[in-house]
């Protein structure tokens, strides 16, 4: 039925399997950590178009084999196309999986997503905008753009912005790593699930039989707990991320986080800065500026404008950050990467403006969506 | 031109062909059989043949980021009401709350938003960056509530204000930084019962006594008592005081004195009288109050100093000799509370039409067919031409009032002439749009507009008094007629070309008006332009004309003016909607080419033709003949058609967020399902 991967039918990168009116859909590239290829984006793309008219699914759940769930794009694979040619085919890359979260965030039919590993990036994009994310003690959530020169993208910018008070700014900019329990308490995740009863969740939804997500919901629920958070938590120090990360501009967030440490010396608190300082100063200043657009608008107008930024971001005119974060990062590995401009007071407004417009090349198009017919316009208020 | 006008009709023809909702009613397309109605979002049927955050830019012009972070700031605190109606969450003053709650409610958002930075720099910063800021980010709160924008306003700046114009380092050293923290709550006492708009008139009486090196200030009389004074009532500890300075006896003209009337515990001061103005038709968030002054002793360095002092000896000085330029330097504050109003109007018609235009690509009434599909509202060409026009108006007002911001942050001591009448204009322009514009969204809205949630009838109590405050509308415009009429004597006495107030199309050739108008020559803004120049110069000839006849019949100048009250009013119209006219295309001429231009050059054309059909005096002067003005309207409705399929486009360009609009911009059948009661 659904068009498989032709290169190597013996290994296909997303495994499907059918039960009853459930379709499970295993992501399998696990010595990559699951992360998304142009083929497992286009193979996900196809299934749940395919999925969503076929009467005869009523849910699909998407899980990852190994122990990530799926750590982003397959960015390294972006840079090379780059490297090869036009930009515009890494932009390709990007139209496609953003169309694939438009698809999920708008979807008809109720997707469980198995977070029981590494979720990070594009891997968050392909599951937060779905109706239920199942974490785990496993869980280790993360949108680490901002030290690799991009931005929290993959529509980001809609689920973080809605993350309570200042919470998913805090998120977005440091990249910090959120486990199951905190995924849960702040709405990332709808369920926390121990991995040993995984299986037996994955059986009796198999058996649901229903698009009902109250019913769904209540089968996840039998198999769920409260998970212990722990005393060291950025979540019990939501007072002061509501307090600094509520400031205008990135220089203000920082200088609001020295000060609260100017009387008492704080591990956290000096984490948080060292993770902002190490980040891209322009990454730093379009994530905000997003965040902050994103929290005022729908799901479909964040991806467009995230579309506009990753293809500045691609063509490397406004600043050449991404191809440099993918050299310290991925590729050296020196973990010293040079941004240019090095200060935030070297990117202006004008620069970060930039970002937000239209991208000036032959035929370059705004992102759009393929026509949802018979939506529900609340399809889209999952978080 | 030609060329571009067929190829602009080729482009929007096709858009309406091939992607547009049908716009004719025989078009409409059969509705399946529901047993009930569905709510159908508009934003999944209605194809953007532009982005409109790229149109937004051009709308909003400055400070997006900021605004946006603002928006957040609202919608992240509960103190600001958020209600859930159906799946949203919107975030409006709880108006059924009594006066005192809105009042003490309102002064705890403004510590909430202290607390968040929001008014960082707004007094102790002064560059044209900063005052776009703070202009922006007071929009955004206005966007919210009028009483917290006003509430704020009073306190940045006319209190605010006053200090900085008027005062001198001493008095920016001592007040500003603890007026922007609010360390010092401050109030701005001119108008009284007696006298408002004609401020020199003031009553109430300051003079000094060398013995102490104090004023002391009096209310000598009723009509003197300060009246409608904005955060009076409870919670103003400071007001600047507004007086007559008799000084040994001779009256030298209204000056402005710093006084405190509450101590820091909020008890209201000895020798000061203090009652509430009670409950307003709106507005009711904040806290007007009534003063009288009962020998009021205030130290001699609280009178603001930068235009006219008083020795310590009882000298009084001043650089400034002639009293009418004395007073005119004390009224710059008021240009800027003229600009933040006409910003605020314009952002209050945009709230009413996205409401407005939303329901009605939403609500359907009536079939055309017996058992046929009913009609959505939006889709009635009636409905078009009540909705529409208005739309493209408040298009023209953004981005006139872009303009008078930008020549406001870079104002000069020669520009301050131009800002004063060019402020009058908009704001009386604005205004009067505003209220106008907000009844007919009511209508459109039908019972549902009625609901205070709904805000479309409930905002017009709100604004109401915009047409009052900082001056009369109708005062404001014959100020801007008799300005205009300056520049017409000074020209004439010395026979040299009119320069100013963008009157310099006077000196060219009276413009011609084809005595056939095709639709091509009515979109040309070079047509619209000139039918403009047209009435403006034509009425200056006249008003120029009657008072002077007046004039020669004996009456004093004053007088004269005063019985050409009709033409100055016409007048005052004509120069506004000209200066609309001309910023719109200035505005359209920075757009690159493609489709936001394009819809652009359409709503310039509504904006020039419904002035046309709406404005009496083309027909009363034979501007326009009987048949073009038929021409005129018959294009009205042809360019209603047009801009239908770009309604929600433009409305959602506002950048207002779902959640400062209403429960009938949405998914109204969910919002009052069982369910949500």
């Amino acid at each position: 039925m659904a068009p498989l991967n032709s290169t190597k039918p013996d290994d296909p990168q997303v495994l499907v399997e059918e039960k009853l009116s459930a379709r499970i859909l295993t992501l399998n590239r696990p010595k990559q950590l699951n992360a998304l290829s142009f083929q497992m984006i286009s193979q996900l793309l196809d299934l749940f178009i395919a999925y969503e008219e076929d009467s005869n699914v009523k849910l699909v759940i998407l899980k990852g084999k190994g122990r990530a769930f799926c750590a982003g794009g397959d960015v390294s694979s972006v840079v090379r196309d780059i490297g090869a040619g036009s930009w515009r085919l890494g932009a390709n890359f990007f139209w496609k999986e953003f169309t694939l979260n438009y698809i999920m965030a708008t979807y008809r039919k109720p997707q469980v997503s198995i977070l029981n590993g590494i979720v990070m990036g594009g891997g968050a994009g392909v599951s937060i905008h779905g109706r239920f994310r199942v974490a785990t003690e496993n869980s280790v959530f993360a949108m680490p753009e901002t030290a690799l020169g991009l931005f929290p993208d993959v529509g980001a910018s809609y689920y973080l912005s809605r993350l309570p008070g200042f919470f998913g700014e805090y998120v977005g900019l440091t990249g910090t790593r959120l486990d199951g329990a905190e995924m849960l308490a702040c709405g990332l995740a709808t369920h926390f699930v121990p991995s040993e009863r995984l299986s037996l969740l994955e059986e009796a939804l198999c058996k649901v039989d229903s698009s009902d997500p109250a019913i769904i919901s209540a089968v996840i629920d039998k198999y769920s707990q409260q998970p212990y958070m722990k005393e060291q938590s950025a979540y019990h120090r939501l007072n002061v991320i509501d307090r600094c990360f509520s400031r205008r501009t990135v220089e203000e967030i920082i200088s609001s986080l020295e000060k609260e440490t100017l009387n008492k010396k704080d591990d956290w608190i000096s984490a948080t800065l060292q993770s902002l300082k190490g980040a891209s100063p322009t990454s730093l200043k379009i994530s905000l500026r997003s965040i902050r657009q994103g929290r005022l608008q729908g799901v479909g107008q964040c991806l467009v404008r995230e579309y506009r930024m990753v293809c500045h971001v691609m063509q490397g005119k406004l600043s050449r950050d991404f191809f440099e974060g993918c050299r310290a990062i991925l590729l050296d590995k020196d973990k010293n990467p040079k941004w240019e401009p090095s200060k935030l007071e070297f990117v202006s407004d004008r620069m970060v403006d930039s970002y937000f417009s239209k991208v000036d090349d032959e035929g370059w198009e705004d992102l759009k969506f393929p026509a949802r017919s018979n939506l529900h316009v609340y399809a889209i208020a999952k978080l | 031109m030609e060329q571009q006008i067929t190829r602009r009709t080729q482009v929007l023809t096709n858009h309406l062909l091939l992607h547009g909702e049908p716009t004719s009613l025989s078009a409409a397309p059969p509705l399946s059989s529901n047993s009930c109605l569905n709510y159908s979002p508009p934003d999944l049927n209605e194809p953007f043949s532009f982005n409109p955050t790229d149109m937004r830019v051009y709308l909003d012009s400055h400070n997006i980021p900021d605004r946006d972070w603002l928006f957040g700031l609202i919608t992240q605190s509960r103190l600001f009401n958020p209600k859930q109606r159906g799946q949203k969450v919107f975030f409006s003053p709880d108006y059924n709350q009594s006066m005192e709650q809105q009042r003490e409610m309102t002064m705890k958002r403004i510590l909430y938003l202290l607390e968040k930075g929001v008014f960082q720099g707004w007094l102790t910063e002064r560059n044209p960056d900063a005052e776009l800021r703070k202009f922006a980010l007071l929009e955004v709160v206005g966007i919210f509530d009028h009483s917290l924008a006003i509430k704020l306003g009073v306190h940045f700046f006319l209190w605010g204000g006053a200090i900085q114009f008027f005062g001198t380092k001493r008095h920016h050293d001592k007040w500003l930084r603890d007026t922007e923290n609010y360390v010092v709550k401050g109030c701005f006492a001119m108008t009284e019962l007696g006298h408002g708009s004609n401020v020199r008139g003031i009553e109430t009486v300051t003079t000094y006594d060398s013995n102490t090196g104090e004023f002391v200030i009096n209310t000598p009389c009723e009509s003197a008592q300060k009246y409608w004074i904005g955060g009076a009532a409870n919670h103003a500890t400071h007001t600047i005081v507004f007086s007559q300075l008799n000084i040994n006896g001779e009256n030298q003209g209204v000056h402005a004195l710093i006084a405190q009337i509450r101590d820091a515990d909020g008890n209201v001061c000895p020798n000061i009288r203090i009652a509430d103005c009670g409950h307003k038709i709106g507005l009711n968030g904040v806290d007007n109050g009534k003063i009288w002054f009962d020998n009021v002793r205030i130290p001699r360095e609280n009178l603001l100093n930068s235009v006219a002092d008083v020795s310590p000896d009882g000298q009084y000085l001043s650089a400034i000799k002639d009293p009418d330029q004395r007073f005119a330097a004390f009224l710059a504050p008021l240009t800027s509370g003229r600009i933040t109003i006409s910003a605020s109007a314009i952002y209050t018609s945009k709230i009413g039409l996205a409401i407005a235009i939303r329901y009605s690509l939403t609500r359907r009434a009536f079939s055309v067919t017996p058992n046929g599909p009913e009609v959505l509202l939006l889709d009635y060409p009636s409905h078009q031409r009540r909705l529409l026009p208005l739309l493209a108006k408040t298009y023209a007002m953004s981005f006139g009032g872009n303009y008078l911001k930008q020549i406001y942050v870079k104002r000069t001591p020669e520009s301050n002439k131009i800002i004063h009448v060019l402020s009058s204009a908009f704001k009386a322009t604005f205004t009067w749009h505003n209220m106008r514009n907000l009844q007919e969204c009511r209508e459109a809205c039908g019972g549902q507009g009625l609901k205070t949630e709904n805000l479309v009838g409930h905002l017009k109590g709100e604004f109401d008094v915009q047409s009052t405050f900082e001056g009369d509308n109708n005062v404001l415009m014959q100020q801007v007629s008799k300005a205009l009429l300056a520049v017409y004597i000074a020209a004439k006495k010395s026979n040299k070309p009119f320069k100013g107030f963008g009157l310099e199309h006077m000196n060219n050739p009276c413009p011609v008006i084809p005595s056939r108008l095709t639709s091509s020559t009515l979109r040309c803004s070079k047509f619209q332009t000139d039918a403009f120049f047209l009435r403006e110069r034509d009425l200056l000839n006249r008003f120029a004309a009657e008072v002077s006849q007046f004039q020669a019949q004996g009456e004093s100048k004053e007088y004269a003016f005063i019985l050409s009250y009709q033409l100055a009013e016409d007048l005052g119209r004509a120069y506004s909607e000209r200066e609309l006219l001309q910023t719109f295309i200035q505005t359209e001429a920075t757009v690159p080419a493609g489709s936001l231009k394009d819809v652009l050059a359409l709503l310039r054309s509504m904006y020039a033709l419904i002035c046309l059909e709406e404005d009496a005096a083309f027909l009363r002067y034979g501007y326009l003949s009987m048949d073009n003005a038929a021409a005129v309207r018959k294009e009205v409705t042809k360019l209603c058609s047009e801009l239908r399929p770009h309604a929600l486009a433009l409305v959602t360009s506002f950048g207002i967020p779902d959640a400062f609009l209403s429960p009938i911009a949405f998914n109204w059948i969910d919002a009052n399902a069982w369910a949500s009661v």
